[in-house]
């Protein structure tokens, strides 16, 4: 039952209250205190509350004002029993819409603040999640804004962050075209401060089992050998306790005075940056490849704009302006945007609507293509996966030169290293899988005093190891020389090291170099 | 890249290369070499502007070489220092006539 509290409670009428009070309650089960109406609680007042837990230890008392909380948060009776504050309620009628998330709405309400209000009408659990997972990423040193209030609008609640003079990452796209570079760097930054920053464990969900309720859903979408391996995919990609934003795009990006904040944090969880770009595809590009226009309507800036900062931001996150690696990891990123867009848009019943299954066609015949030549989601900055095959030299040779350019190599070095990986790629690109093809891995490594480059090549094909092989006499005459080995021998010769090992299906040949 | 000038007179033949002579240009030198070859006595491959010689390149220089022992002489001028050593560590400096 609930009572309702009025007024003043204090020593001139606690005792009579206390006899109303508890007469009123006497047999009852689960009793309810509303304070909507209190707007002073004595300690002899706090008595009486305390004489009616007695008899009723399941206590709540609701709808209290700020001023009573306070005394009772002072006097430890927030911890002692279930305290719930007064909503002040908010209007936003008239108020200019900010932000559109998949949990709520966020409005400006005056110059300095905005209020998220949320879809959900049962959304306090929701709040209190957002509150606690934006203090935690605040300690953990991400510049987020926390809400200060919960508040009631209309029949759903919202919570009220200081937002002082600040526009979002998309508006200043929007007005500002000319500041996209910057906008990506800044962009960037916050994304490599996300995934460099280790959370406690159990303090955030693993996006690796979103990302599982993603693909789990398609079962009954996909032909059976393609739903395998995209359940393998995603299974194969290792636990990661680094931070992940889950919904970061350029609404949820705000400059203030000068300072970027990252805002929206209820998608907050933990795992490997991969579902990251996998939802940053989709912010920026997945969502409309069909309805180019749509995306005004979300970011305020065009299809073109949206693609060009997309491209540029993986191109900065990766350090690489090299095409092959750039293309490599957004189409490791379109395997996992492409099942989380059809879930989405097939849950939301869009089979039955002539637009939505066209956009379902391309995405599902983009997911089947992709997941033919997918072997991994996995992707390193210092590592180019790629088609073997010669076609592909000149990729690897730009991707290892771009990241050879920041040793300080000297340009004989540099022609050597060249021609070593040559060598080894196209003798891959030949070889491993004649005469099919197959995927290769370069990886770049560099360890210091004396500088020294490690190139490693790794492939799935037969297991064949170049060193074996005996090297050509390189004494004889024009006649009586062989045309082959040349290329394994010449790469020893200019090597420091050169050495192979097979190991879990793998071919692995390594090259070294002191620059 | 490779640009192959080619310049021939009666049965010579002056071939310059400039830019790099790897697994993606070196069919087209060979190409190139294999039409001029059957009329030639004398080949000259000028090396001034080749900055690059991977072992595709030495293929093509090595069936030259054969070919042209046979009818002729074949000879490499103003190979740089990055070639000469590919050259040399290949054993190629012996079975080349370079000046």
């Amino acid at each position: 039952m609930t009572v309702q509290l009025k007024g003043r409670i204090d020593s001139s009428n606690a005792a009579r209250m206390e006899q109303e009070l508890l007469q009123q309650v006497n047999g009852q089960s689960e009793v309810v205190l509303d304070a909507a109406e209190l707007a002073y609680i004595s300690s002899a007042g706090l008595r009486v509350i305390l004489r009616i837990r007695k008899d009723h230890p399941t206590l709540r008392i609701v709808n209290v004002n700020a001023d009573v909380y306070e005394i009772l948060d002072m006097t430890g009776f927030t911890d002692m029993m279930s305290v719930e504050k007064a909503y002040r309620v908010v209007s936003v009628e008239g108020c200019e819409e900010i932000g559109h998330g998949a949990n709520g709405t966020i409005y400006r309400i005056d110059r300095d603040n905005v209020v998220k209000v949320y879809n959900n009408p049962e959304a306090l659990e929701d709040i209190q999640h957002e509150r606690e997972v934006a203090k935690l990423a605040l300690i953990l040193g991400i510049p987020t804004a926390i809400s200060y209030d919960v508040v009631k609008v209309g029949d759903s609640y919202g919570s009220v962050f200081e937002l002082l003079n600040a526009s979002s990452f998309a508006e200043i796209l929007a007005k500002e075209p000319e500041k996209l570079d910057w906008c990506v760097a800044e962009y960037v930054k916050m994304l490599r401060l996300i995934h460099d920053t280790p959370v406690p464990a159990g303090k955030l969900p693993d996006v690796k089992e979103t990302a599982m309720s993603w693909v789990t859903y398609l079962q009954n979408y996909l032909p059976q050998s393609a739903w395998d391996k995209l359940v393998s995919l995603v299974e194969a990609v290792p636990h990661d306790d680094h931070m992940i934003h889950g919904d970061y795009h350029t609404k949820n990006l705000e400059l203030q005075n000068g300072e970027v904040l990252l805002i929206d944090m209820d998608t907050l969880a933990v795992g490997n940056p991969i579902f990251e770009l996998a939802s940053m595809y989709n912010s920026f590009v997945g969502f409309y490849e069909i309805d180019h226009d749509a995306i005004k309507q979300f970011q305020g800036y065009d299809w073109e704009t949206g693609r060009s900062f997309w491209r540029k931001s993986l191109a900065a996150y990766l350090d690489t302006q090299c095409q092959a690696k750039i293309k490599e990891v957004e189409d490791k990123a379109r395997v996992l945007g492409y099942s989380r867009l059809l879930r989405r848009a097939i849950r939301l019943g869009g089979l039955d609507d002539e637009k939505k299954r066209a956009e379902i066609e391309l995405w599902r015949s983009e997911l089947l293509e992709l997941l033919e030549k997918t072997d991994t989601l996995m992707f390193d900055r210092n590592e180019l996966e790629l088609e073997a095959v010669k076609e592909n030299l000149d990729d690897v040779i730009a991707f290892l030169e771009e990241r050879l350019a920041g040793t300080n190599c000297t340009p004989k070095a540099l022609m050597q290293i060249n021609l070593a990986v040559e060598e080894i790629f196209v003798n891959i690109a030949s070889y491993a899988y004649r005469p099919e093809t197959g995927k290769a891995t370069v990886r770049f490594e560099v360890s210091e005093e004396p500088v020294t480059v490690t190139i490693t090549f790794l492939d799935h094909g037969v297991p064949y190891d170049p060193l074996a092989r005996q090297d050509p006499d390189v004494t004889l005459p024009a006649e009586e020389r062989d045309i082959g080995g040349l290329g394994i021998f010449l790469t020893k010769q200019i090597m420091d090291d050169v050495s192979y090992e097979y190991c879990r299906g793998q071919n692995i040949l390594r090259i070294k170099k002191t620059v | 890249m490779l640009n192959i000038n080619k310049t021939v007179e009666n049965n010579t033949a002056a071939v310059s290369l400039e830019g790099r002579l790897d697994t993606v240009t070196a069919p087209e030198l060979e190409k190139a070499l294999m039409e001029l070859i059957p009329d030639l006595t004398e080949l000259k491959l000028d090396f001034t502007d080749l900055d690059y010689i991977s072992s595709a390149g030495l293929r093509v220089l090595l069936a030259a070489q054969k070919a042209m022992n046979k009818q002729g002489s074949m000879t490499l001028t103003h190979v740089n220092e990055a070639v000469m050593e590919i050259l040399e560590v290949t054993g190629f400096t012996d079975i080349l006539t370079i000046r």
